[in-house]
């Protein structure tokens, strides 16, 4: 008993320590936010800012455009979150439900461009944006992200669960498949069109790359960009680049709060498909 | 039923329209462009050349070594480090799901932003990270400004970013384990040690394997955190440079979009074979 | 009007794309207000007939009739029939009330809001749910989401009902309750209703007429009591049957009947039963449990192994040629285990079968 009992302590302290190192960035970050310079620099650390320095969000916000950034970063954010549901929503139905010629090979083709990274289609892409005279436009920054292949991957996965049974029942009672998807399918589906269009969302609000790739104008900058951006202008000014940092990620992490469950469970969902 | 065709690709429309032009198109246009040199307006075809070019550029084999040392060294660490926790969580204590939460923060906050705080904590002067060490009396290096150090710096955040993914994803498999069992194993008066051997792990092979290469995948496509730790720098003088870095340098810096594809080819291919090594893996496993 | 052949199936086959033929050549047809039920063994292909029927498959050669006309081409939503699916299908999302509903408030034939709700709830007084109007069917027994799924087919008021295995989802007892309430409400309404099901004493009991199926083909389409007095084939004779048939394997040679333990004399069997003249061979006596009693002059002797008690009668068995085999006797006859009794079949009342399963006598 004495032994089971120095096990659980001896757990409760590694898990202590790494949860320690786990949140203590996300709260250095935000009470740096709020230090003097010589707070956030001085040898040994501060944790505790002596008097909270709010102005340092003034500055932030008067040396660069972050509300514009927020609204462009919750702009895309949506719309490729929207869209790019809709869109997997449809075909996922028509993959589920539907009887047609080719199917497997669709099938076989979306899983095949699962694997394919990123990374590897991002330089191009941008290349098919600036030919198209799109960049430095919102259009530019959404448009190669309103489907996705493994959103539309997971729904199918989720409407499979659905009893086939319901569609047919559907079917007799003389809704047409417009009917079926608004009235049935959507509201059966609510949870994880849901987890999918937050994780869509999370994603999209943390999208860097592609974002740097297709923008240089300030105007047009989202939140990640905006951020590094301003901490190489903002050089040796820690406070601000930690309050800047905070600004990015607070949005987020409140979201995360909130909707942990639905998250969790939603990253779980996807990633167990083996 | 012919009815039934037409409606059933007027829904995949859309989807197949955006995978046509910017998935199925880019990977064309990528294979294509490997085989050419120029600017982007300006492309003529060059053979083998980009390949012969990268092939013996030292800037490439460094970004794949850093590559490589990244993903076969915070991939192992970070997913033991991962284990021990959720088995930790799991069978030891309870407020599972606020250790849960707790741990799963970094996956869904900016990489970018945290790169940023990271990179004063491992501050060489009135970084947290020294303070401790020197507390310790351990050596404080200068984690962010001596090119030596650069390729741990990233493998330590690597470690820190991947352990969220990890430990849900364990949680996940530790969920599905027949809690029966561990009651067998209590009956015949296993300890701990003994079902965490013979029982959790065999349990948790499928999951660890799929873990395994997906952090390999992951590791392999690093950009973001070394980009957010050395301020838009692959590290002092290059030293940290990675495959992205390279290809991202070759793209939009150099203007050499040729080469840059030559090696985004060679990258894929590499994680078109590590997807191909998790199938046979997971074949196997499955087949047992 | 065509009142004799409102549903009717004509040569219907049915291929399924992995080269599996389902339906092989199966034409029937059905009185207009009858309840014929579809039975047979799993996988015999009712299923696909019903779902052929409702136009949820498409068949891959022969027709389909509705009042005389084709509705092969046409949609199922158009078809006006009514569909209870073995799980029920019911929309969880969605309230009793709304369940009902919902034919009325998609696709052309909607209605008003006021009108729709009007007639559902008519239904639903007609299946007693009205006091689940605002429940979810999660909320529900299995006999209440039943009644829920027989309202939603009903409220378009179709022509046709098909029912496929609709209480095989039910425990035992609810289910008798239930096949009686079905068949009352059927008749009530007076629609002509298909329904499919596995167990013979459902079929039995709830079915005008019951059609027969096993690997795609219709072995005996007929009144109930037929499949039992006269199978048409050695399928049906074993099918149908609680106790299920005994059978003999025996060899006709001049004129005699012969088993491993008994003879029996052609003459004595009922001219009149045999379908065709009969060669020499080997041959399948099958015989109902209760047409072998014990009698002093029995044809066999048997040592009895055990003696079961189902309700007012008791089961007999007995090894013979190591193949478990019944006799059904009164509760008062008293043989018990152990006991050697000499047994008699009624030959008026036995079948032989070819080997092939074609049935002679």
């Amino acid at each position: 008993m004495k032994k089971f009992r120095i096990g659980v302590i001896v757990a409760y302290l590694i898990l202590a320590i790494f949860a320690i190192i786990t949140v203590y960035p996300f709260i250095y970050m935000i009470l740096g936010g709020l230090m003097s310079f010589q707070e956030t620099t001085k040898i040994p650390p501060t944790l505790w800012p002596s008097k909270p320095q709010w102005s340092n969000y003034a500055r932030v916000f008067a040396q660069a455009p972050f509300a514009r950034y927020f609204f462009n970063t919750l702009l895309t954010a949506s719309v490729t979150t929207i869209v790019s549901l809709f869109n997997s929503l449809l075909g996922a139905f028509a993959m589920v439900n539907l009887r047609f010629k080719g199917k497997g090979i669709v099938q076989v083709v979306l899983l095949s461009l699962l694997m394919v990274p990123g990374e590897a289609i991002i330089f191009t892409n941008y290349n098919t944006i600036a030919q198209l005279g799109l960049l430095n436009t919102y259009i530019g920054l959404v448009l190669p992200f309103l489907t996705s292949i493994f959103y539309m991957y997971y729904l199918q996965s989720y409407f499979g669960s659905i009893s086939p049974t319901i569609y047919k029942a559907s079917m007799i009672d003389g809704a047409s498949d417009w009917e079926y998807i608004w009235k049935i399918l959507v509201p059966m589906s609510r949870g994880g069109l849901f987890t999918v269009g937050l994780l869509s969302f999370i994603s999209g609000w943390n999208s860097f790359l592609w974002p740097l790739l297709v923008t240089n104008e300030d105007s047009m900058r989202l939140l990640n960009n905006g951020l590094t951006a301003f901490a190489s202008d903002a050089g040796s000014e820690t406070q601000l680049q930690l309050a800047a940092a905070t600004l990015t990620v607070l949005p987020i992490l409140i979201l995360y709060f909130i909707f942990r469950k639905q998250i969790i469970r939603g990253v779980v969902r996807n990633d167990l498909k083996g | 039923m012919k009815q039934n065709q037409t409606k059933a690709w007027l829904f995949l429309a859309p989807t197949l329209f955006f995978v046509t032009f910017f998935s199925i198109y880019p990977i064309l246009r990528a294979f294509v462009m490997s085989f050419q040199s120029g600017s982007l307006i300006s492309l003529s075809w060059n053979g083998l050349g980009n390949y012969q070019y990268i092939f013996s550029d030292p800037e490439f084999w460094l970004a794949i070594k850093n590559t490589l040392l990244y993903a076969l060294i915070s991939v192992p660490v970070a997913l033991a480090i991962s284990v021990m926790l959720a088995w930790l969580i799991f069978s030891k204590v309870k407020h599972k799901s606020l250790f849960e939460t707790t741990f799963f923060m970094p996956y869904v906050t900016s990489t970018i932003a945290i790169g940023i705080v990271f990179r004063y904590i491992f501050n060489g002067e009135y970084g947290m990270l020294n303070f401790i060490l020197r507390a310790f009396h351990l050596p404080a290096p200068n984690w962010i400004d001596d090119p030596s150090m650069s390729l741990t710096t990233i493998i330590l955040f690597g470690i820190w970013t991947s352990l969220a993914f990890n430990i849900v994803i364990l949680m996940g498999a530790l969920r599905n384990i027949d809690p029966n069992y561990y009651t067998i194993a209590d009956m015949y008066g296993a300890n701990s040690r003994e079902k965490f051997w013979r029982i959790t792990m065999p349990q948790l092979v499928p999951t660890l394997a799929f873990l395994l290469t997906m952090n390999i995948i992951a590791a392999f496509k690093i950009y973001t955190s070394v980009y957010a730790l050395f301020n838009g720098q692959a590290g002092v003088g290059n030293s940290a440079s990675t495959a992205v870095f390279y290809i991202y340098n070759k793209f939009q810096i150099v203007g050499t979009p040729g080469v840059a594809m030559a090696a985004t080819v060679v990258l894929f291919l590499i994680i078109l074979f590590v997807t191909f090594l998790q199938r046979k893996m997971m074949k196997k496993i499955g087949g047992q | 009007m065509n009142n004799e052949k409102f549903v009717e199936v004509k040569n219907l086959r049915k291929v399924y794309d992995n080269g599996y033929e389902a339906i092989k050549n199966v034409s029937f047809s059905v009185k207009k207000g009858d309840l014929v039920c579809l039975l047979g063994p799993s996988g015999c292909g009712k299923t696909t007939i019903l779902n052929m029927l409702a136009g949820l498959l498409f068949p891959t050669s022969g027709d389909i009739l509705f009042d005389g006309k084709s509705v092969v081409k046409t949609e199922p939503k158009d078809r006006q029939i009514g569909y209870v699916f073995q799980n029920y299908a019911l929309y969880p999302h969605m309230t009793v009330l709304q369940n009902v509903m919902f034919p009325l408030t998609v696709g052309k034939n909607k209605k008003s809001k006021e009108e729709a709700e009007k007639v559902a709830r008519k239904y639903m007084d007609l299946t007693q749910i009205t006091e689940f109007a605002n429940q979810k069917p999660g909320s529900l027994s299995g006999g209440q989401q039943q009644r829920v799924a027989i309202a939603r087919a009903l409220v378009q008021e179709p022509k046709i009902l098909l029912m496929d295995e609709p209480l095989s989802n039910l425990d035992a007892r609810l289910r008798l309750k239930i096949r009686e309430e079905i068949r009352a409400l059927v008749k009530k309404v007076g629609i002509t209703t298909l329904f499919v099901t596995h167990d013979q004493e459902e079929a039995l009991s709830i079915g005008d007429e019951i059609i027969l199926f096993n690997d795609g083909v219709i072995q005996q389409d007929d009144l109930g009591q037929n499949f039992y007095l006269e199978p048409n084939n050695y399928f049906v004779a074993n099918f149908v049957g609680n106790p299920v048939i005994d059978n003999f394997k025996v060899e006709i040679k001049d004129g005699k009947v012969i088993g491993s333990d008994f003879e029996l004399n052609l003459d004595d069997f009922d001219n009149s039963r045999f379908k065709r003249e009969i060669s020499d061979g080997q041959y399948i006596l099958s015989v109902r449990p209760e047409n072998i009693q014990p009698d002093e002059n029995g044809h066999f002797e048997a040592e009895i192994k055990d003696v079961e008690l189902i309700g007012r009668e008791r089961i007999l068995k007995f090894d013979h040629e190591a193949v478990q085999t019944r006799s059904l006797v009164n509760l008062e006859v008293p043989i018990k285990a152990g006991d050697k009794v000499a047994l008699k079949m009624r030959l008026d009342r036995v079948f032989l079968f070819t080997p092939e399963g074609e049935r002679v006598y």
